[in-house]
């Protein structure tokens, strides 16, 4: 009986903890804060939308508060940033895209440096030793056991 | 191995062209997504009070949209080559709409009272035109075509040549 209420306990409690921990829904206002941190700041050095003070960040801020308002989609927002800018605009821009091009470069760079490591590991040694030749190893031993002789 | 060497050789080259391609390229001449596509339209307010001034009612025309401010030095040493090619095309079809930007309308209009002209000036009320064309700083000029097409744009200020060139290559052509 105590187990079952233990194994209760922390069922219970378990479920108050993922309760608690749940993510909370996003307002209007963390949806506008997170697409501006996805927007670079034309006029910054390396600035998101959100960090920039300065007025262009401010009018890109106001005008993604208004589209949100307005209910567009958040694809729908960045696409028209990008239309106006390009993809530089996103601070991350799509992988398929000129700009995705340098993100995507060093992982294939990274896959097709491991994939020739791969290929030289299990390759082949070069080619098998030849066989010795018999009358030379037998000269061989001949000349060693005749050094061993006259060191003892 | 061979094709190994094949696909080293293919990559090298290919980042000699990227490197050459990009070293070639006028770091100034920033594209944005707006070239080559439909001028975004705008309705804005005159400084003056005059008025709208609406992009679909210069259609047929060559529109130089120029971004500029009363703050931006540039924009005041520029001014003069937007004079002389207003005096000389504005009777060619040519039409120059200046869109003031993150200024007050007094500080423009003072602007265009001291070093003068008479092209239609517009406000651009929380830069919504500016972010729709992609305006990166000022000064900034867009040449639109006739086919409402943005054919170009110039990032600092201009000069004769530049504006000429710019503006030739848009105008409308006399008839034959």
């Amino acid at each position: 009986m105590s187990r079952l209420a233990i194994g209760c306990a922390f069922t219970v409690l378990a479920l108050a903890l993922a309760f608690a921990a749940r993510p909370a829904p996003e307002t209007a206002t963390d949806r506008v804060d997170r697409i501006a941190a996805e927007l670079r700041c034309p006029v910054c050095q390396g600035l998101s939308v959100r960090d920039s003070p300065s007025e262009t960040a401010r009018d890109m801020r106001d005008l993604v508060a208004q589209r949100v308002a307005e209910g567009r989609s958040d694809d729908a927002i960045r696409d028209e940033f990008r239309a106006a800018y390009g993809d530089w605009i996103v601070l991350r821009p799509p992988l398929l895209s000129p700009a995705g091009l340098v993100w995507l470069a060093p992982i294939l760079l990274v896959a097709g440096g491991a994939a020739l490591a791969l290929r030289l590991a299990r390759a082949p040694a070069s080619a098998p030793a030849a066989p010795p030749d018999q009358d030379a190893l037998a000269a061989l031993r001949a000349r060693v056991a005749r050094d061993e002789e006259a060191d003892a | 191995m061979t094709h190994w060497r094949w696909l080293a050789v293919t990559a090298v080259v290919a980042l000699v062209v990227v490197l050459a391609l990009g070293f070639r390229r006028d770091p100034r001449d920033v594209r944005t997504g707006t070239v080559g596509k439909p001028a975004p339209a705008f309705e804005l307010a005159r400084l003056d009070g005059g008025g709208a001034v609406a992009l679909r009612e210069l259609a047929g025309k060559a529109v130089i949209v120029n971004f500029f401010a009363s703050w931006c030095l540039p924009c005041k040493e520029e001014h003069p080559v937007l004079l002389r090619a207003w005096e000389r095309y504005r009777t060619s079809g040519v039409v120059i709409v200046g869109i003031l930007y993150q200024d007050d309308d007094a500080a423009g209009l003072d602007f265009l009272r001291r070093l003068g002209g008479t092209w239609p000036t517009v406000r651009d009320e929380g830069g919504r035109t500016a972010l729709a064309y992609g305006v990166f700083g000022i000064p900034e000029t867009f040449f639109i075509g006739t086919d409402g097409i943005i054919a170009g744009r110039h990032v600092g200020p201009l000069d004769d040549a530049t504006l000429t060139a710019a503006i030739e290559a848009i105008r409308p052509k006399a008839p034959q």
